[in-house]
């Protein structure tokens, strides 16, 4: 206590800055309005559950009205959509868990046994009041309310104790719009009602409440901006109010007129009021980069987040580059002929066109087809079967596999040490490493560094969407239309990237059980054997809602990529859209237990089916930024090695 | 001067306003010659060094499956961490380290594994890793555990025992195996015949232990136990089939070398205890399964025939208490209390329910959990355990009590303003070590999800932490807890031993999953040096480890003007007032701003200049060293 109070004495007086303040009483004054709503809009859910409750039970009873129960479940989805910005973002694995999440099976996470959840909350009750014979699941309808109201009172005793701040109120907003885009105006939410414009609009109802608060204080700081705003609230509003078919609604005039500007704006709201950003609370990287002005700009994800890396590293180019010559260069093989271009050629896409991948010595194909790598980064597993959650730990796959690289890392470092060019090169990229300049570790990183840099975000359909040029085909518009609606390929292939990391988190990949055959054929369809997910080696995935599971990759640069699927059954965009609407291998009369693609046929029209494929197409980057080294490193005591092919002989 | 008298005024009466949330500036300005009050804040006394990276360093194996031995990379997933001293003190000693997972591997073996080295403490206080020539002719530095050739593989080497009274190793085989299948994995190209255990032909058990030599198991059944290894040769010396197959994660020998805890990792996991006929020869002895509402010695035997295989069965039909996952088994040599953490389970009802009909019992804190979640039982699928907690068991009395709950639980822990920077979910490993002569827990935690205010509000990343806690503080809370800050970003530290000499705590961390530089964006063991600097009695704001650290930091608001105490152990400003703050580096910029606390983590603050300023304005100038 001495001690203290000899530190105490020392003490300056207090000095008060000029210029040190905002004008608080605005600022807390809106933050108290905004936690009030948010206790409020809670308190509206809980009511409008046990009136749901009440409308279950009744429907137990006799043989009541359908349509009082699916009133019942609509107004309580959209008062939970108020607010759900808010529960979101403060605990997206709880919404998930039990309140609004998919309406498939999901694992229990983080223990030593697979054990499979049912799913529940608001999503079920949504397909099931909406499904042709709600009458008989009665009894499975009031124990899923029962449930969610037990869930949805944990979380609102949980949430009403968190300390809002500021930041917390703009993240949730600006996340909110991503969640709306990706989530809700794909009907991807409302499995059942597909009343999602509604929706759309009660969401951004909740948002814009939560921004009136702060009117005041933006007023006062920028009424340029605060007029603005209010503008574009109006607008939105009345647009959502004007167009309320799920099917014809434009989703992509939405996006550029409305929710992409918005998202834009309360960047700089949140920045024009000085409050703190994401980082400046805790250093933890985020998938989304917050600072991003659009949710179609390069910048959008953080492609060092899912590798791992900080790409602001000034060593980041000389490891690329780096990674680039290892990745062309077939000295990584056993037999000096393969490289990883083998398979992954930038002119495809960094596909190779084939079914299947030629194996090693030509003798027979690898086990799948060869997906993309341009904006594979975006994930948090990778391979088809999601086998390897680190990017830099996927080439160990691909170095011991008899079929393809044949060899392991200890015959790679040997050989990479005998050139004295790449020796300097791992010198100059892995400076202070020491005894790992050359090592598992640097040849890894290097080649990851490479993949993460395979990025592109600058198709023709980037390019409208960010205004950078006026026009686009009214086939592609159409096609994003119905790719992001009646076609429900946005719900598991989600935008900007079109693969399946779920929004507005960006944080896990999904994978999807789609009955694809073993060959080319509506008739007679041949089941294919390949256990994909289930059989991955991972004891957390050995689970039957994982057989015949597979990645959802990126549909980006899909022009490029053909034959597709895990197994290349299908030639053509063409034909995969047809697999699409036919309701996957359901849809042909191959029933899988767990297939997670809607069964029923999307009955898209020729021209529809065609408008999709024109929206894929006008996905296609341009590729002749990833350029083949010119020339690789020699090896000054192995003149036999220097023949060796750029990119390798496969 | 007369602005300045103004803004005194102001500021006033914004104090007055509760819960006021200040914005602050993007930058910071001071008046010409203003000097704010300089905090320096020294040099951390602990330092870190590496030591083992998985995947990257070479480990040397035996001939295994008819391939000559050799080097390959060790394997990863570290997990539990032991220390055996070297008693002709030529070195410090081993290191052993678990692998955890079940993976082919042509040069190691498959299933887990476990890597050892060897260790000495060079002249500047560091580690240093010796070579070494083994009887089986291996020469290196980074040795593979040979299990193949010896007691057969051993799978999901979780935690473990590392013996206290001789440093004796065992490994932990965790996650139970429930048929051949299961662990042998799927057929990958790499591995057509399986990924995981290739070799499932029936396995003839070559054993010490009475009973079991010469006896065939199913390939599966011979998974699932504690297993002794030989850290000094790198190979395994038996499998304890005496002590039962469980899904084990912890372990603890007791000072008489008689006594083992044990600990396993399910729901229900049994509490158990085996008792050697003879201290030090673990293979003749009793097993027993803990039951807390026996009355006496809350002990009961298992030890009917057929049990050691059906360890579960036989603790449920003897009425043996469940409790939510055990993990780590901890042992204070000073008092001999056993500590172990029960990391809990989000909802555990489906899965103790029959074990409950069939004659087991619910622990008594899980039957008063379930009473005030207002549920019928801890059966009940609404019951939820989602921060797990910390049991202590009395030696004496045979009493398991809880030391700490887990939590935010907001309306009694922790203190609004220690919150995010104090909290507890799901701990997991846990040690115990002196630092100047005080015992102090070392907890880490596993997250089992980030629901509920196990990772603070607004982030989204799963965030494993490090706590220290004094045993000395009576009825701990989690107010009471010691963030220890030098572990990689996103890495869940799975286990911790301390070096004989008190020094240093030696650290493994398992998939780090942020951006950290190499190597902590891989598996490693890491040490953390510089333990015996840390002087209790000192008193002040400096050492967070004094005794009564709880109150000396405790929030002054007595005290009108800002104060701020900066500690270069935890890396850590505390202040004499809850407050919003921010920090502004060098160039005036803001850094970082933190809400309605008494104490801020900067760790990972670059060496340099700061301004530190809280909700009232008072602005402080923070030398970081």
């Amino acid at each position: 206590m001495k001690n203290k109070l000899i530190v105490c004495c020392f003490l300056l007086v207090a000095f008060i800055l000029l210029n040190g303040f905002q004008p608080k009483d605005k600022a807390t004054q809106a933050l108290e309005q905004v936690k009030q709503q948010f206790q409020n809009g809670m308190s509206t859910v809980v009511t409008s559950i046990e009136a749901l409750e009440q409308v279950a039970i009744n429907f137990q009873n006799t043989p009541y009205d359908i349509e009082v129960l699916q009133q019942a479940i609509i107004n309580t989805r959209l008062d939970y959509k108020k607010i759900e910005y808010f529960h979101a973002y403060f605990d997206e694995e709880s919404i998930l868990q039990s309140i609004n999440g998919a309406p498939i099976p999901k694992l229990e996470k983080y223990i030593p046994e697979v054990v499979t959840i049912q799913p529940s909350g608001l999503q079920v009750l949504d397909e099931i009041i909406f499904s042709d014979d709600p009458f008989q699941q009665k009894e499975e309808i009031i124990e899923l309310v029962k449930k969610l109201k037990t869930n949805y009172q944990d979380v609102q005793r949980y949430q009403s104790a968190i300390k809002i701040t500021h930041r917390h109120v703009f993240e949730s907003i600006r996340q909110g719009f991503i969640r709306v885009f990706t989530l809700g105006l794909t009907g991807f939410d409302t499995p059942g009602s597909v009343n999602a414009i509604a929706e759309a609009k009660a969401s951004l109802q909740g948002a814009y409440e939560a921004y009136k608060a702060y009117t005041p204080l933006v007023t006062e700081k920028s009424v340029g901006l605060a007029i603005v705003l209010d503008a574009h609230i109006e607008s939105t509003l009345k647009y959502l109010n004007d167009h309320q078919d799920f099917e014809t609604f434009d989703r992509l005039h939405f996006l550029k007129k409305f929710l992409d500007p918005q998202y834009q704006l309360f960047y700089e709201l949140h920045k024009e009021l000085s409050v703190e950003f994401t980082e400046e609370v805790n250093d933890l990287p985020t998938a989304v980069n917050y600072h991003s002005t659009s949710i179609f700009a390069a910048d959008f994800l953080n492609a060092g987040y899912y590798a791992n890396m900080d790409m602001s590293d000034p060593l980041m180019d000389d490891r690329i580059e780096l990674g680039r010559l290892l990745f062309f260069d077939p000295i990584l093989s056993s037999n000096n002929e393969r490289a990883c271009a083998s398979c992954h050629q930038p002119e495809k896409a960094f596909t190779d066109g084939l079914v299947k991948s030629t194996a090693t010595d030509f003798k027979g194909t690898v086990k799948r087809n060869s997906p993309t790598l341009v904006n594979s980064v975006y994930s948090d597993k990778y391979f088809w079967d999601l086998r390897e959650n680190r990017l830099d730990k996927q080439m160990l796959h691909v170095i011991k596999n008899k079929h393809e690289f044949n060899t392991d890392y200890i015959q790679i470092i040997d050989k990479l040490k005998q050139s004295s060019v790449y020796d300097s090169l791992f010198m100059e990229a892995y400076p202070t490493l020491k005894n790992y300049t050359l090592s598992t570790h640097t040849i890894s990183n290097a080649l990851a560094a490479y993949v993460t840099s395979l990025t592109d975000f600058n198709s023709p359909f980037d390019q409208y969407v960010r205004g950078e040029i006026a026009t686009i085909d009214p086939s592609v518009i159409r096609g994003f239309n119905l790719f992001m609606g009646k076609a429900v390929c946005g719900t598991c292939h989600f935008a900007p990237v079109f693969n399946g990391t779920v929004p507005p988190f960006y944080k896990e990949s999904e994978s999807e059980v789609l009955a694809v055959p073993m060959a080319n054929d509506t008739i007679n369809v041949m089941p294919d054997t390949d256990l994909g997910r289930h059989a991955n080696q991972l004891p957390t995935d050995k689970a039957d809602i994982y057989k015949h599971s597979f990645k959802t990759v990126t549909v980006r640069n899909a022009a490029l990529t053909a034959p597709y699927m895990h197994n290349g059954v299908y030639n053509t965009l063409e034909e995969v859209v047809d697999f699409y609407n036919r309701g996957g291998g359901a849809g042909m009369g191959w029933k899988l237990a767990h297939q997670t693609l809607p069964f029923d046929n999307l009955e898209l029209t020729t021209d529809e089916q065609a408008d999709i494929v024109a929206f894929l197409e006008s996905l296609t980057g341009d590729m002749s930024t990833f350029t083949v080294p010119d020339r690789l490193p020699i090896f000054e005591n192995k003149p036999e090695w220097n023949d060796r092919v750029i990119g390798g002989q496969y | 001067m007369t602005k300045r008298n103004v803004l005194f005024f102001a500021l006033i009466l914004l104090c007055i306003g509760a819960n006021a949330q200040t914005i602050f500036n993007e930058e910071i300005s001071m008046p010409e010659g203003f000097v704010p009050e300089e905090i320096v804040l020294p040099p951390s006394p602990l330092t870190t060094q590496v030591l083992f990276v998985g995947g990257t360093d070479m480990v040397q194996t035996t001939a295994t499956y008819g391939n000559a031995a050799g080097e390959t990379p060790a394997k990863e997933w570290h997990d539990f961490i032991g220390f055996t001293p070297d008693e002709t003190n030529e070195s410090l000693g081993w290191i052993s380290i678990n692998h955890e997972r079940i993976t082919a591997d042509d040069m190691i073996g498959d299933g887990g594994g476990m890597t050892v080295f060897k260790v000495a403490r060079a002249n500047d206080g560091t580690l240093e890793i010796l070579d070494q020539t083994l009887e089986d002719g291996r020469s290196g530095q980074f040795f593979n555990v040979d299990f193949v050739n010896t007691v057969g593989e051993t799978g999901m080497n979780c935690g473990g025992i590392s013996s206290g009274v001789d440093g004796r190793i065992w490994t932990a085989e965790e996650w139970f195996r429930t048929s051949n299948a299961s662990i042998n994995g799927s057929a990958t190209e790499e591995y057509p015949n399986g990924s995981g255990v290739r070799d499932t032909a029936d396995f003839v058990v070559s054993s010490d232990i009475a009973g079991w030599n010469g006896r065939t198991l199913e390939k599966y059944e011979n998974f699932n136990y504690m297993v002794e290894i030989d850290p000094r040769e790198a190979k395994a010396i038996r499998k304890q089939y005496n002590w039962g197959r469980q899904p084990f994660e912890g372990g603890a020998i007791a000072p008489d070398n008689r006594i083992v805890y044990l600990g396993p990792d399910s729901t229900p996991g049994f509490f158990g205890m085996f008792v050697a006929n003879t201290p030090g020869d673990f293979t003749k002895g009793t097993l027993f399964a803990y039951k807390h509402d026996k009355p006496g010695w809350k002990w009961v035997p298992i030890w009917e025939d057929g049990s050691m295989l059906a360890h579960s069965d036989f603790a449920v039909a003897k009425g043996a208490t469940m409790f939510n996952r055990i993990e780590w088994v901890a042992l204070d040599p000073a008092d001999n209390f056993v500590y172990f953490t029960a990391t809990g389970r989000d909802n555990p009802g489906s899965r103790w329910a029959d074990e409950d009909e069939d004659g087991a019992v619910h622990n008594p804190n899980s039957m008063a959990r379930a009473q005030a979640q207002g549920v019928s039982s801890p059966n009940d699928a609404d019951y939820t355990d989602y921060y797990g907690r910390i049991w202590k068991y009395d030696p004496r009395t045979s009493e398991c009590t809880v030391l700490l709950e887990g939590g935010p639980f907001f309306a009694d822990s922790p203190a609004e303003a220690d919150y995010p920077e104090k909290h507890l979910s799901n701990p997991d490993g846990l040690s115990i070590m002196q630092i100047d002569g005080q015992s102090f827990l070392v907890i880490q935690e596993d997250l089992n999800g980030t629901t509920n205010g196990r990772v603070p509000a607004g982030v989204s990343n799963r965030t494993c932490e490090l706590y220290l806690l004094n045993l000395s503080i009576e009825n701990p809370t989690i107010d009471d807890l010691i963030r220890l800050t030098a572990v990689p970003r996103g890495a869940e530290v799975t286990g911790s031993i301390q070096t004989p000499d008190g020094n240093t705590l030696l650290v493994n961390v398992q998939h780090p999953s942020s951006d950290n530089p190499f190597p902590y964006n891989h598996s490693l063991t890491f040490a953390i040096h510089g333990f015996n600097t840390i002087d209790l009695d000192e008193e002040t704001f400096n050492n967070p480890f004094a005794f009564n650290i709880a109150e000396d930091t405790a929030v002054d608001e007595s005290k009108e003007e800002f104060s701020v105490y900066p500690n270069p152990t935890t890396r850590t400003i505390f202040m004499n007032q809850a407050t919003d703050v921010a920090l502004f580096d060098a160039n005036g910029k803001r850094v970082l701003v933190q809400r309605n606390v008494t104490q801020i983590d900067v760790s990972r603050l670059a060496k340099g200049t700061y301004y530190i300023q809280n909700a009232a304005g008072t602005v402080k100038k923070l030398i970081v060293q």
